[in-house]
């Protein structure tokens, strides 16, 4: 008996659906071994990452802070994604249009002019773009892979962030601490209701949502993309222009990733700081393939994985984990998906080895 | 009371989180925040130990939560609100960059006390604290003068702010105060943790002609190892790291933050905490120098001993004049002392450090 893994001839609707859950189970599974092992209270631990988030108002916004980013980034990429474009540097993108949101309350310190905020969204888009058109550029131009210079690009931006913080963009009186002023109100966007930390950029991502979910599903324009991801030479043969669809796709999330960052410095932080992005730029990726490239499955995908943050930020707290095993299971959770998903395409089949006939041997 | 605790809810409700177990009238529940892993040496271990003698003395009487490895941003204010939440009525933010986020916090609980690493923002019920450690730095100087061959001293340091400038200022006074031939170099990592950073910045410092080495806030012992490794002497700031350098250990600028903790943790608990800015030296049994080299000389070593009682007195200041900074300017004159609040915000190298300060 042999098992043998093979190509679906069509997607498996059953798996498409049952795959996260699958996912979700033997991560919990798994982690029950984890904490066993750690002597941490189980139900306790559960009950903080799936239930605490949602048992008061404040902590509901805190999802909807988390989600916001993390969905407005995700749907970005997954379209470069569709077009099998790697972006895997909106982390750097996401630096630069925080850094160049936040140039104006800095050169701007006293003012308190209504343009400040329309300005910095502008600024912040424009900084991500400008930072994704270097990767669009050289893979254009150079054929340069844009998996590694988008990484690359990040670590720039990170140097570019820390220069500014140290030098020029100090806060004169915050004695040589790497970190800006604290921006003022003007700067910053609106909170939603008093006393939380939910801002009205959240309507960024759903707007941004919408207009993802029109282009790939009602547009031409998204299927050009595709079909110049999955096979360039038949969208040249049909008259798609493959460049496009490199600078399209870069374009897009540098755009998104710069928003998000702005919505960042002038949301919960309100100022530029060293740590400043807390990884969405990365966890975008988990995202997008959580949601499995879908606009809608993003959604699920982002609302998902800002659950478990804010549940692993309860988790520190009130079950005392350690914040690795925290990162452990948000990381169970993706890998146990991608590994499930990979049956939706596949699938296991026992074969039977063929036996030789005796007649072959002896003539 | 019905008013007190409407007023105790109403205020749980601006902060906006969750009551899950509020603490009891017996037992004080103390939240702890930590930058990096507590691990056995380093800046956060050196935090816990101070509040391991606010359980010593308390017991029971006291349960604390200990959140390790939280960089800091919006999820680190997210912790310190649910920390709130989950009723800790005494708060320990381990380090600069919660600062923001810890002072609205504090101000949206005026009833309970925050003691803060390293800022310098102070509010009724928040109280920034910081280490004088260029006293302990200013007797590692004159051992370093004990021992250098070659006169060049060489620090591997963080963040150019005025806690660690006034350090290596104090090194650097209290070498030359016994050869004033004695240069210092300065490589800025601006990390607190990067130990392949920290290691090629000390070999850096070797290679340019150091031989002594200090460990300026650094969370990791890698400078402590490649002094053992090329027989440099050695020392570094918060707790020792001797066994990385058995042979080359100068010492250890250690800081003991018991004696505030635990006065502050009282303070709170007769309802007389006042947020103040704390900056604490070896007046306060805060910061401490032990783990002597022996290579040190007896009649060094003497020296030393004077030197740390006249400091600890308060008859000797570090920052006591003439002071020159790089340039050659006198900033201070001989009489006068640097006051503390120009220490706190020190921007300026003394003469004798080669490196200019980042700016």
């Amino acid at each position: 008996m042999q098992l043998r893994f093979e190509k679906r001839l069509h997607q498996s609707k059953i798996m498409l659906l049952a795959a996260p859950f699958i996912a979700i189970a033997l991560s919990v599974v798994l982690s029950c071994i984890l904490l066993v092992v750690l002597k941490k209270p189980i139900l306790l631990t559960f009950h903080s990452f799936f239930i605490a988030p949602f048992e008061n108002f404040y902590s509901i916004t805190e999802i909807f802070l988390k989600f916001g980013p993390l969905l407005l980034i995700a749907q970005a990429l997954a379209v470069g994604f569709r077009a099998k474009i790697w972006n895997i540097g909106a982390e750097g993108q996401m630096v630069i249009g925080a850094i160049a949101a936040s140039a104006v309350p800095v050169y701007f310190v006293d003012s308190t002019s209504g343009w400040l905020l329309p300005a910095m969204i502008v600024l912040g888009a424009l900084g991500g773009m400008a930072w994704a058109a270097i990767a669009a550029f050289l893979r254009t131009q150079f054929n340069a892979n844009e998996i590694l210079v988008t990484l690359m690009l990040t670590s720039i931006a990170l140097q570019l962030l820390y220069f500014l913080l140290l030098g020029p963009w100090k806060d004169p009186m915050g004695f040589n601490f790497p970190q800006t002023v604290m921006f003022q109100d003007e700067a910053l966007f609106p909170a939603l209701f008093s006393g939380v930390r939910l801002n009205v950029s959240i309507i960024f991502p759903i707007l941004f949502t919408i207009a993802v979910w029109l282009f790939m599903e009602k547009h031409y324009g998204g299927y050009k993309l595709v079909v110049g991801g999955l096979a360039p030479s038949a969208a040249g043969y049909a008259g798609f222009s493959s460049k496009k669809a490199v600078w399209g796709s870069l374009l897009l999330a540098g755009f998104a990733a710069g928003i998000a960052g702005m919505s960042e410095v002038a949301g919960p932080i309100g100022q530029l700081q060293r740590s400043m992005t807390s990884g969405y730029g990365y966890s975008a990726i988990i995202v997008a393939y959580l949601g499995a490239l879908n606009p809608i499955g993003i959604v699920f995908a982002a609302f998902f994985l800002a659950v478990l943050h804010i549940g692993g930020d309860v988790a520190l707290v009130s079950a005392g984990l350690p914040i690795s095993a925290v990162h452990i299971f948000q990381g169970m959770i993706l890998i146990f998906y991608l590994s499930a998903y990979a049956f939706v395409n596949y699938r296991l089949r026992v074969v039977q080895p063929v036996t030789q006939p005796d007649s072959a041997v002896s003539s | 009371m019905i008013k007190k605790i409407a007023k105790r809810l109403a205020t749980v409700a601006v902060a906006a989180v969750m009551v899950q177990n509020v603490a009891s009238a017996e037992t004080l529940e103390v939240g702890i925040l930590l930058p990096s892993p507590i691990a056995d040496v380093g800046w956060s271990h050196a935090l816990v130990a101070g509040m391991d003698a606010v359980k010593a003395k308390h017991g029971d009487k006291v349960n604390f939560n200990v959140v390790e490895n939280i960089q800091e941003g919006p999820d680190a204010d997210r912790i310190m609100n649910k920390m709130v939440g989950d009723g800790a009525e005494f708060l320990l933010l381990g380090s600069f960059g919660y600062m923001n986020g810890g002072l609205k916090l504090a101000k949206r609980n005026p009833e309970r006390s925050f003691v803060h690493a390293s800022g310098y923002k102070v509010a009724d019920n928040f109280s920034p604290f910081t280490a004088k450690y260029y006293e302990g730095a200013y007797l590692m100087g004159m051992a370093a003068a004990d021992l250098t061959k070659t006169k060049k001293l060489g620090v591997v340091s963080a963040f150019a702010i005025p806690e660690l400038i006034s350090t290596i200022n104090g090194f650097t006074l209290g070498a030359r105060s016994v050869d004033p031939e004695i240069t210092v170099d300065v490589i800025w990592i601006n990390s607190w943790f990067d130990p392949a950073k920290a290691q090629d910045s000390a070999k850096a410092l070797l290679a340019n002609g150091a031989d002594i080495l200090f460990s300026n806030a650094q969370d990791t012992p890698s400078v402590v190892s490649v002094g053992e490794e090329n027989g440099a002497y050695v020392f570094n700031l918060n707790s020792s790291m001797k066994e990385y350098a058995p042979t080359k250990y100068l010492g250890v600028v250690k800081t003991d933050w018991a004696p505030f903790f635990v006065a502050s943790v009282d303070a709170h608990l007769a309802g007389n905490f006042e947020g103040a800015n704390q900056w604490l030296g070896m007046q306060d049994d805060v910061v401490v120098v032990e783990d002597w080299s022996d290579d040190i000389s007896a009649e060094m070593k003497d020296k030393i001993k004077a030197k740390q009682d006249e400091i600890a007195s308060g008859a000797v200041h570090v920052y006591d004049g003439p002071l020159t900074n790089q340039a050659g300017e006198e900033v201070v004159a001989a009489g006068s002392r640097l006051e503390d609040g120009a220490i706190l915000g020190i921007d300026w190298h003394v003469e004798g450090i080669n490196s200019p300060l980042p700016k």
